[in-house]
């Protein structure tokens, strides 16, 4: 917008004509009010409230008063947060041990399936939808109830292992099992990554292949040299967004341990963990607290992931940069 | 970047101040609608909201209830919400965060004081005093049980105690006997294994998690849950109790660590009675015919081990007004109406516990036909006589958190993560922090 008004007048006319000036405001003013319902939910919805967390974070806030009334308390959250608080360095392991686990298990599913699945077959589309439909259900609880049924003591998985002979556990009530069956949920919903790797194997140049078969190169070898290099960007981008996903874990969690993140704690996620503290235990400003370092360290992880991409991700140099 | 040049035509200049002008309106209309809808006003009409938490029965007993005061009240209708307990209390959290919550809504002794330090709820004192709220007829220490920090919070809406659930059918079954009220709690972790041992089914939950049973077993020794805003017990205390369980545990009493774990969930219908995963469940005396729902066996009520003197009558839940309700009088009334009215508290039943009135009371016992709620009654009645004389003060700001700081503790020594040792002192600890931080 402001290059727009300062850049040079254009060819044609040489003196600015009388009334430019206002209609061009008037085209501005335009443009703002046609940007208005996204500015507004902008301010309205995120960046206003963020504020406003901001500040309770330094306060004794609870739900149950009017926000006038919340006492300052400088960094006493931050410090109970960092020094104090043991079941919130509980929920940081628990959940970088969900990250670090269900994000590179969930890209190489998904990039697998999208091997499969890129190759010209009749009825192949089916199978992509198939395949994406875990996907479609996404977070949702329904999916979550599904789940605990399923790996319960008396649930489905066990049924099966008892068809040769193996006695199953209580997965979802086991506190060692309880976070590994709901990596496996993860896991399963691919169908994000999955859509976007296939997107992106369509891309990568025949010739390439082509070329490589003339000279003898085993699959496993084009896999490795054609197709990841040419696929990075697309894991990378991957990679960003399942992190980010992987570290606000929730809904599973919430549904599997009745909102508690039992048994023992096992399933405490850290989002988890900061709804406890601000709608159970009535503390919403170290809820606050919790929620603006869980902010700094995605965006600091996020940055991080950026700087190692110079080191793996290849741009192709054919495209416009 | 190239700059943008357009000869605009008169005709797209309408098109465009058209679009604008909808562009402006339409977020107009949208709030004005918003703001349309205040309800209330010059008709005479008042709506009250009323929030509670309950099974599919309660929800029906009180809709007719609130119909009955509608019909002597024409003016006054409701907007009723109600859900399970799961949930209920962030849900009215986050009513009150937005500053609208329920004109009445139930609450219990878990939350009461958070409510009411904070200045949630209106406090009922001058309304009592004046009459319009009529506790006359109420036990007296448990009217007390309303009261925080001198000021009457909510208003008791039921009275129930400790009660211990237990599957008659299975015991016929098996030829075994019926657990009694006053028998030890080591007698009674011989009954339970020898019921795991001939009926092949766990004869109970474990009650280390469960925050009443341990409450009752302090006050046995002497000890209580809180003295005043501080811990009533101490490290060996805890030890004790979680001592007594891993043996009940050692010996087959109870089920397997990840069903004792289910059962621990704060939903009645997940109770292991109903669900027949074990022989008894510890519950509230008022809870029996609403497991009795889930199950077609035959279920019996007695007290916890111990000596049941160490039971109290416990309001086992409120209804409190909010204070900044644009119709507190009224709010009061129907809370004074559920309370007191005899129709009412003949529709209501033992729902919520024994009705608050004893009038009231009186002529629900005599009238009431369902065979459990005949049962609860009898053996409340039965166990008011043997209560001792001090009954416990509600519990401080923080006491839910105590609750679910022994259940998680509780749940390390039942998976054999920690020993009663190192759980007594982990939840020493946790527990003053939760009544202290708060």
């Amino acid at each position: 917008m402001t290059a727009s008004t300062l850049s040079p007048a254009p060819v044609a006319p040489a003196a600015p004509q009388p009334g430019r000036r206002a209609r061009r405001r008037q085209e501005n003013l335009a443009g703002y009010v046609f940007l208005s319902p996204w500015l507004l939910g902008l301010l309205g919805i995120t960046a206003i409230p963020m504020l406003i967390s901001l500040y309770l974070s330094f306060t004794d806030y609870s739900p149950l008063i009017p926000l006038t009334e919340a006492n300052w308390i400088g960094l006493e959250n931050y410090r109970r947060m960092f020094t104090a608080d043991q079941s919130y360095w509980h929920a940081v392991q628990v959940t970088v041990t969900f990250a670090l686990v269900a994000v590179p298990l969930k890209l190489a599913a998904a990039l697998a399936v999208a091997l499969l699945l890129n190759r010209t077959m009749r009825g192949i589309s089916v199978f992509r939808g198939l395949f994406y439909l875990p996907s479609l259900l996404g977070g949702s609880v329904a999916l979550a109830i599904v789940w605990v049924s399923m790996f319960n003591r008396d649930g489905a998985f066990n049924s099966f292992l008892a068809i040769f002979g193996i006695e199953g556990l209580p997965w979802v009530n086991d506190p060692d099992w309880a976070l590994s069956t709901l990596i496996l949920l993860a896991v399963w919903q691919f169908g994000a990554p999955m859509v976007i790797f296939l997107a992106g194997l369509k891309q990568v140049p025949v010739e390439l292949y082509e070329a490589a078969s003339v000279d003898g190169a085993s699959p496993w070898r084009k896999f490795v040299h054609i197709t990841l290099p040419m696929l990075s960007p697309v894991i990378f981008f991957n990679l960003v967004l399942e992190t980010i996903n992987g570290f606000q874990g929730f809904t599973s969690a919430f549904v599997l341990s009745n909102g508690t993140g039992g048994p023992v704690d096992s399933t405490l996620m850290y989002s988890l963990n900061l709804y406890i503290a601000g709608f159970v235990d009535l503390n919403m400003g170290y809820a606050s607290a919790m929620a603006w370092v869980f902010l700094l360290v995605i965006g600091a992880i996020t940055v991080l992931l950026f700087n190692t991409g110079r080191f793996w991700v290849h741009y192709s140099d054919n495209e416009e940069r | 970047m190239e700059p943008i040049t357009r000869a605009v035509t008169p005709a797209q200049r309408t098109t465009r101040r058209r679009l604008l002008a909808a562009a402006l309106t339409v977020p107009l209309l949208l709030g004005a609608a918003a703001c349309g809808d205040d309800g209330g006003g010059s008709d005479g009409k008042t709506e009250l909201s009323i929030f509670w938490w309950g099974a599919e029965k309660r929800a029906e007993l009180t809709d007719q209830a609130l119909a009955l005061y509608t019909q002597k009240h024409p003016d006054v209708t409701f907007k009723k919400t109600w859900q399970g307990n799961q949930g209920y209390f962030d849900k009215l959290a986050t009513l009150t965060a937005g500053g609208n919550p329920p004109d009445i809504f139930q609450i219990d002794d878990n939350y009461i004081s958070e409510y009411a330090g904070r200045g949630v709820t209106l406090d009922l004192t001058s309304y009592k005093d004046s009459g319009k709220l009529d506790v006359t007829k109420f036990p007296e220490s448990l009217l007390k049980y309303g009261e925080v920090d001198g000021k009457l919070a909510g208003v008791p809406l039921g009275e129930n105690t400790q009660g211990l659930v237990y599957d008659k059918t299975l015991l016929t079954k098996n030829n075994l006997p019926e657990p009694k009220t006053g028998m030890s709690w080591e007698e009674f972790v011989d009954w339970a294994a020898d019921v795991t041992k001939k009926a092949k089914l766990p004869g109970t939950q474990d009650a280390s998690a469960v925050y009443q049973a341990l409450w009752v077993f302090l006050r046995q020794n002497g000890k209580d849950l809180y003295a005043g805003k501080q811990l009533g017990f101490d490290e060996a205390d805890i030890t004790k109790w979680f001592a007594l369980w891993k043996g009940a545990r050692e010996k087959g009493a109870t089920p397997t660590p990840d069903v004792i774990h289910e059962g621990n969930a704060s939903d009645v219908s997940k109770q292991l009675v109903a669900t027949g995963k074990a022989g008894t469940s510890w519950v509230w005396a008022n809870q029996m015919p609403e497991l009795k729902k889930s199950t077609d066996n035959e279920l019996g009520l007695i007290a916890y081990p111990g000596n049941p003197s160490a039971q109290w009558a416990r309001a086992s839940m409120y209804m409190s007004a909010f204070r900044g309700s644009e119709h507190k009088d009224i709010a009061v009334d129907v809370i004074n109406f559920l309370a007191n009215d005899p129709e009412a508290g003949k529709i209501l039943g033992t729902d919520r516990g024994l009705p608050p009135n004893l009038d009231v009371r009186k002529q629900v016992a005599a009238t009431v036909e369902d065979p459990n709620m005949k049962q609860t009654i009898a053996v409340m009645d039965e166990l008011g006589k043997r209560y001792g004389p001090t009954a416990p003060t509600v519990p401080p700001q923080g006491h839910s958190k105590v609750r679910s700081e022994l259940v998680r503790v509780a749940e390390e020594v039942i998976y054999g993560r920690q020993t009663p040792e190192q759980g007594a002192a982990a939840f020493v600890t946790a527990a003053k922090a939760a009544i202290g931080a708060s």
